[in-house]
This record gives C-alpha cells, structure tokens and sequence, in this order.
C-alpha cells in the first residue's frame, strides 16, 4: 500500500560512473517540500565544485516530483522539476533549471521514487529503465542516432515486450508484483543531442519539454540517453476525502465546473481557461483539421491538443509560435507549416525559445543581405521557401547534424553571434533579442518589468505568467478588441494587493515609467520569485492553471491562490501549512539558489540586460508581444491601462531599483550577495559558511 | 436453476425471432440483452418460465464520449482515491489509454464497465464474490468471498478487462458506480454521485439509467454536440492567423 502521504519515501541516487545506485531517504530534505527546493539542496550537497562547466562529469542533476506528483490536485499533477549546471547561457552556464509536464512524474512516484539524482559519466551509452523498485541502466547505442519519438518507442517495446494494444501487463514475475494498462513514462534527449547541447531540450511524448538550459547536451555530456520509468504503486493521501472535496471545490473556478455555459472572457487566464486555449492548438491548428484538448495528469484545463493529422500533438504555445508568423506571412494563414515547425523542435529535442530567437535574428539578417547564399554569412538554407515546412524542418536539421549555419547555432544563439562577429551589434540594435545572459526575449525587460528583473536576478527567462496573463494579455487583448476589460485596473491592483502575501502592497502592479524602478516592483519580483520557487517549481503548480490571481469564475472576479495551494497541499501531505508559510520556503530556496549563483561568479556588477533594452525602444517584428503593450499604471492619483510600447529602461534608474530589491531581500546592496544574518535566519547558516569561505559573503548593513 | 449445459440455448430462445452468437450477447448488440428485455424488475437473478435464468439489469451506466477525453486520466485517480485512499492508476476501475503519437480519434481509449446486462464476470465466479447486487443492480464483488482464481479478469470480453485485480489487497474489484466509496463524502451508486463523472473537467462522463445503445466497439457516445463544444473548433479548426493574427 502506497505510504507517507503525498511522499513516496526515496530519491534515486545513480552513479553513471560506476553504475551503481543508492537510495536517498526523503525525509533528509522534506523541508524543501519538493521539485526545486530539494533539487537545489541535494546539488548544494553533492556538488562540491560549483564552478564547473555543465558538461563536467562532476554536475549533478536532479529530476524531482512534488509530493502532489500523481494526485488529484488539480493542474499540478503532471509537473516535473531537473536542474543542475546548465550549458545555454552565456557566458557563464548557471545552475538551473527547466520543468515538463506530461505523467513522468507521475509514473516516477507510482513507481516508488520522489526523484532521481544523476552523477558522474557512463563509460558507455546507456539510459536508465525504472520497473517499479527494479532500476537498471541498459544499453543506448542504438537508441542514441534515434529522434525523440523512434526513441520512445524503442523503449516501450524493451519494457513491455508482452504488452499487447491497451491490455493489461504484469511488471515483475509474481502474481501480485502490480499490473497497468499504461506505457513507460520516457524522458529523452534527440539524436546525438552532444551535437547541439546548448540547444538540447528533454522530450517527453509527443510534447512535454524542459526546454531551457541545455539538458538535453547535459545528459548527452553523461552519455545518457534517456530515462523511463513505469509505476504501479500509488501515492498516500494524507486526508483524501479533504482532497477530493478540494478538487470538486475548485471545479466552481473552472471551465470543468462550467462546461455546459462557460464564461465569455476577453483576455487571458490560467485556471480558468477554456480547453485547448489560449494560445495552444486551436490558433496553429490548420483549417478543417479535427482535433481533441489534451492534459497533463490531473489537469482541470488542458492547454494542448491531438490532430487526426497526428501533426503538433501535445505542443503548445512557442513550440509553434516560434514559426506560425512566418507561416501566416508566407501562407495568409496557417498551414501545416506550423505544426511541421513544432514537430521539428519535438522529434529533434531542440528548445523552442532559442529557435524562435535564432529565426527572427536571421531572417532579419537574410533581408539586411547579410546571411544566404554566398553571403558574409553563407547559407543554403531554402529562404525562398520561408514560412513552409521544409524551411522548419531544414532549419532544424541543419542545427542538430552541425550543418550550413547550424555549424555554428549548435553552439547556441549567442555563441553563434559571436562566432559571426554580430553578438555586439545586433544585441544593441535588438535585433538579435537575447535579453540576459544570452538567453532569449521573451516578454520585454522595458514593458513587463516582473519579468526581466526576475529573470536578470534569476538566471534564466522565468517563463513564469502569474502577472502576464492578467497586466499584459488581457489588457491589451481587450484594448485590441476594443472592449472593456472585465476587470478595471483599480480592482487588479486590488486583488493582487490582497493575494501577494506577506508584502500585500497597494501599489504592487504600478508599471507606470516611475512604478517600474520603485520599492513596491521590489516587493512584487520578489514574491514572484518566493512564491514561484515554493508553489511552482517545487510543489509543481503549473504555470498554467496557477497562480490563479484573477478567475472568471471566481467572486468579482477573484481566484483561488492564497487559499487554494494550501488546500491540495495540506490534504495530501497533511498539516495546515499556510500560504505565508510556504512563501518562507520559498524565500529560502531563492536564497539557497542565490547562494550557488554567487558561488559561480556572480555579482551585481554582471546583472545587466542586453544593450538594447536600454538603448532602443521595441521594434515590430523583432521581439515578441511588443506592439502594443497595455498595462495597469497608477498616474494622476488613479489606476488606468495605458500602453508602455516602445518604452526603454533607464539604466542608473534600474541600477537604483536592484539596490531597492537588495535591502527587500537583505542582501548586501554593493554585490548583492546574501548576508549571514538573512540566511541564518533562514536556517542556513552552512550556506553562509560556504560564501565566506571563498570570500563572497555579503556585508551585513 | 437452468441446466448449465442448456443455458446458451436457452437464453438464446428468449430472445426471439433473432439468431446471434453468445458473444453478440453477452456484448448486447443492439442493445438487446436479457437485462433490457427485463430491465427495471428489483431482486436478483430470477426463473423465467422454462428454467431460464435472468439477470437484473444495473440501475446504471457510465456513457463516454472517447473525442471529448483529454487524457488527464483524472478519473483514474479520482475512482482509486476514494475506493481505496490513495491515487493509483493500478488501482482504478476505469481506464483511459492513449498513444501520443497518435491521431485523433484513437488516440485515446476509455475503457470503463459497461456493466453488461449479461455479465460474464458475474457468471464466471464460482463463489458468488463477483454478483449483482440486489438493491442497485451493480455488478460488483463481495471482496471477503474472493478466492482469487481471477476467473473474472478473465472472462470479461473487452480489452483491458474492466475486472482487475487488486494485487495490494488480494482480491478482484470493478466498476461499482461508486456505490461503496469510504474516501468520500458524497453519496455513490446509481441514485449518488460517480467520481469519475464529477472530476472529469471536459464532461466526457456521464450517467444515465438507460442501457445505452451499444456495438463490439463501444458505446455511440456524443457528449458534444449541441453543448458549447461545437463552438470551441476541435471539430474542423477554424481558419487562423497564428498567435499574432
């Protein structure tokens, strides 16, 4: 019988080196929760030189469930965390992380295991096949030429030989050893991903991808394929009659409360949302082509789809965006270009985010007579095909097989930039929009401060949209309708006022030109980044169903968090945490992964966007959701939306906010390095040892 | 009771005027099984006139509709969690199967109890474990009667057998329509609420108390049309303009 409410009790320990495994016992990182926060504390312990590169054998990886992994909690289930030293950014690959959907994690906690932990270099190509309790690494040599998909489907046949359609299978050679109807759970790296490792992603099915950081090359670096993991055991719900009233309770917040007269809403949402939208299949999906919504494990509002064309499955949102403009403005609509650009990305393991990057750059090159046949930058890609299929698929090839420009791109984006001799330039004009530390634009640093501030201090694009949804798209939306917004600016400021415990600052959302660079934007990056690393990347809260700040469905428009997070929570794992405590954890986990920042070099000194967003205001057609940008603003004594398009940021004025933002974490302002006395009060007075050690600890005040 | 060696002959003749197979009736094409012809009637198996044995139909059916499931198989955990206080797809009594790579419609499988007018699971067990219950008309298992021979499992003539075992705790187990569900509060059975129709957020479960209309494929489920999915485009996409059109 499953047992330890929400956890399964051990973490995989696998030595790639000598290919032994251990078992870890969760209790020894509870207080983490889960995901990230213990992801980030077994790194801390383990990897004793944090200034090594990704590829060293040495970085550790970790793959982590939340103790809601596989439950009921809704939009939560399916979620999984991996971190480790990443080899995307540039020029420092920061330890990071990425997250996926899907039932990976789900399978993992069925099969027995909260997380797996990978250390060291296989001397062989192997992937790693967990039965249950029964954990192997087997031969990959011939998986390792394979595509994503051709890989997967290797792998079930290898786990489940006898398995027949969807019958039932026997794991285990006894009667009573658990039996399922489902496939191996299968997390895997492209064909030969050491070929283009900073672009490598992880794919799991047809399109869950943790994309950001390079961990597809990571694995590769540790001549690891893939992992697959099939479970039969369940997970213990500490008061599952309280779980179950939950998730019915939430039901009132959703379309699945609703489906039979759903709300009408303009704009943008999380929890909310109707099936298969927003910005997932139905707008990539070709005319006529019949599909279905399709969910991650336990998800109230699945953001995907499956065609009957079989194209796009199970992608979403950049994994065809990075390529539906240029379908619409080659086609005049949608073709099946689009879903062709995502299934490149997908069966290729490539991240989305740096090829959508990488093609707004060159096809602006390719127009500026700089890149194309027999050009300073030579390529024979087939640019009079721009916007068709062919292109996506060539353009991708060319990356994974180190072909034509993928020579170079293969390095990753900025690395590219170098190697032409453009990354100076083209990162001032902006048209080459990698925002900070190499790394793709995606919402603007000038407009959307939350975001690049919290992506800058962090270390990676946050893709993060608990603001976005409701400060950005629906006003803008609305504004690009010309309607009303449901909700008036001043009851945004209200609710987020209300929810963003424990700073509750009225002023919390003001992204007027004086707003973005005051204490109150402080305050709210950082209860982004605090609540993000606890509810989301730790207790796997999908960034798509939450937060829920702002629910159609909801009392004057009024979501679930602040309340709901703590509700699945404490009934699955027990307790009555509440929601200002998990903020703490997460605080400490900010913290802990400041630390190892710090550790690898880091320093206010180095924190600083890419030239152009100080320089130029935002271009068309070069970045991403630029034009027009509408946000709350408080001017003139009232809240109103305004557009903030074509804004830059100041940049003594930023460098004056990341002092304001230092004194709100209590940090030293002149490194902004944690003090003794902030992370002591975080229990983390090892932490503090480790900074001093090497000299990086910050000045207390 | 019917001499066993008689019984297919016997069943058959009830059904008059029709000559089809005992697997076509066991499956009830055309909705004709033995239950629907004496459906409605309280007790247990009873006599016809020539020592023909019949089976109370259930009180209730779970319909599906396999293009209106989004694979979150939160029904699956929804049915093991308040059965049995955990969340575990092992465990569950309906099951959902899918293929990523896939094309839409088959993609995704349902597989849940059809609870057959003529239950071969309740036929095959030698205890009486596996019964009709008398108050419901619910297929379903006395788990302290189980004697573990899985005669059950076997028997059931769908793909994956909607009788499984339960290898925690030693017996078989099946689709009740939640009428004993100690992890919840609701009420269950058919005149309650089933779990899996109450999370299902895309409304691809649902209940009625009709036998539904049914072939060796499934049931002819449409939980879409006319509902507010017609308007939502996965029946044909509309034409588009992508993200930023």
């Amino acid at each position: 019988m499953a047992s330890g409410n929400g956890y399964s009790g051990k973490i995989l320990k696998v030595d790639l080196t000598t290919g032994e495994f251990e078992t870890i016992p969760t209790e020894k990182y509870k207080s983490w929760g889960g995901g990230h926060g213990m992801g980030s504390a077994i790194f801390f312990d383990l990897c004793t030189d944090k200034t090594i590169k990704g590829t060293d054998p040495k970085n550790v990886v970790t793959i982590m469930t939340s103790p809601l992994s596989g439950t009921l909690a809704p939009s939560v289930a399916g979620r999984c965390e991996v971190q480790g030293i990443g080899i995307q950014a540039y020029p420092t690959g920061w330890f990071t992380r990425s997250n996926f959907g899907g039932r990976f994690s789900t399978q993992l906690k069925f099969a027995g295991w909260d997380g797996i932990v990978l250390m060291g270099k296989s001397p062989k190509k192997v992937w790693l096949n967990i039965v249950n309790g029964d954990v192997k690494l087997q031969d990959a040599t011939d998986l390792w030429g394979l595509n994503t998909r051709e890989t997967q489907e290797e792998i079930w046949a290898s786990v489940e030989p006898s398995k027949k359609d969807d019958d039932w299978v026997n794991l285990g050679t006894s009667r009573d050893s658990g039996r399922t109807t489902q496939r191996p759970a299968v997390l895997t790296a492209g064909p030969n991903a050491e070929l283009y490792g900073p672009m490598a992603a992880l794919v799991h099915d047809a399109g869950n991808g943790a994309g950001q950081g390079g961990f597809g090359g990571v694995f590769a670096s540790k001549n690891l394929k893939a992992v697959s993991v099939l479970g039969s055991g369940g997970v213990a719900i500490a008061d599952p009659k309280a779980l179950m009233a939950a998730r019915l309770w939430s039901n009132g917040y959703s379309f699945g409360g609703h489906h039979d007269d759903p709300v009408e809403y303009v704009g943008l949402t999380s929890f909310g949302s109707t099936p298969g939208r927003p910005l997932a299949p139905m707008q990539d999906t070709p005319e006529g082509v019949k599909s279905r919504p399709q969910g991650c494990v336990g998800c109230i509002r699945s953001c995907r789809g499956r065609t009957d064309t079989g194209e796009g499955n199970e992608s979403q949102c950049v994994d065809f965006f990075w390529y539906d403009h240029h379908d619409v403005n080659a086609n005049g609509k949608v073709t099946d270009a689009s879903p062709r650009g995502a299934d490149a990305i997908q069966l290729a393991g490539v991240n989305a985010f740096a090829v959508e990057a990488a093609t707004l750059w060159i096809e602006q090159l390719y127009h500026q007579g700089i890149l194309g046949k027999g050009k300073a930058i030579d390529s024979n890609l087939p640019f009079d095909k721009f916007g068709s299929g062919e292109w996506a698929e060539a353009f991708i090839n060319c990356i994974i097989t180190q072909t034509d420009i993928g020579k170079e791109l293969c390095k990753g984006v900025a690395q590219a930039a170098l190697a032409w001799g453009r990354l100076e330039i083209d990162t001032k004009s902006g048209i080459l929009p990698l925002q900070e530390y190499g790394l793709p634009h995606h919402y603007d640093a000038r407009t959307e401060v939350e975001w690049g501030y919290g992506s800058l201090i962090g270390e990676r694009d946050i893709n993060e949209h608990d603001f976005n949804w409701h400060v950005y798209w629906t006003p803008t939306i609305a504004g690009l309708f010309g309607v009303e917004t449901a909700v008036s600016a001043q009851r945004l400021s209200e609710i987020f006022a209300k929810k963003m415990i424990p700073y509750n600052d009225p002023m919390a959302i003001n992204y007027s030109d004086e707003g973005i660079y005051s204490e109150s934007m402080a305050k709210t990056v950082a209860w982004h980044r605090h609540y993000t690393r606890f509810y989301k990347q730790s207790m796997a809260f999908c960034d798509w169903g939450w937060a829920d700040f702002v629910n159609p469905y909801g009392p004057e428009h009024e979501g679930m968090t602040g309340i709901g997070e703590n509700k699945f929570i404490n009934a699955v794992i027990g307790g009555d945490m509440t929601f200002a405590e998990g903020m703490e954890i997460g605080r400490k986990i900010w913290n802990l992964d400041r630390a190892i920042w710090i550790l690898q070099g880091r320093h206010r000194d180095i924190e600083k966007f890419a030239e152009y967003i100080y320089t130029t205001g935002a271009q068309p057609g070069t970045t991403t959701y630029e034009a027009p940008y509408t946000m709350p603003v408080f001017e003139n004594n009232e809240w109103s939306y305004k557009s903030v398009a074509g804004r830059i940021l100041d940049r003594q004025k930023s460098e004056d906010w990341k002092t304001l933002f230092f004194k709100v974490e209590g940090w030293d302002v002149k490194s902004g390095w944690p003090t003794r006395e902030t992370l002591e009060k975080l229990d983390l007075a090892n932490v503090a040892d480790a900074l001093e050690k090497v000299g990086k600890l910050g000045a207390s005040a | 009771m019917a001499d066993p060696k008689n019984k297919e002959t016997d069943v058959t003749s009830v059904v008059k005027g029709k000559e089809i197979s005992r697997r076509q009736f066991m499956t009830g094409v055309g909705g004709l099984g033995i239950g629907a012809i004496v459906g409605g009637l309280i007790g247990g198996a009873f006599l016809l006139p020539d020592q023909v044995i019949a089976i109370q139909a259930s009180d209730g059916y779970l319909l599906v509709d396999t293009k209106k499931c989004a694979g979150c198989t939160s029904c699956m955990m929804a049915c093991s969690l308040t059965h049995h206080g955990e969340t575990n797809m092992s465990l569950s009594r309906i099951q959902i199967t899918q293929d990523p790579f896939g094309k839409f419609p088959d993609d995704i499988g349902i597989a849940q109890c059809r609870q057959c007018p003529y239950p071969s699971c309740v036929e095959a067990c030698p205890t009486g474990a596996m019964h009709v219950d008398k108050a419901t008309g619910v297929r379903t298992v006395d788990a302290a009667k189980c004697v573990g021979c899985e005669r059950c499992v076997n028997a059931c003539p769908f793909t994956p057998s909607r009788t499984l075992w339960n290898f925690e705790e030693k017996h078989s187990q099946k689709c009740d329509l939640c009428k004993d569900t100690p992890f919840w509060d609701e009420d269950g059975g058919p005149d309650g609420k089933r779990a899996c129709e109450e999370v299902c957020s895309m409304g691809a479960i649902k209940f009625t108390k009709e036998l539904p209309v049914q072939s060796e494929d499934g049931y002819e489920t449409d939980l879409r049309t006319g509902t507010v999915w017609d308007k939502l485009g996965f029946d044909g996409a509309p034409k588009s303009g992508g993200h930023l059109g």
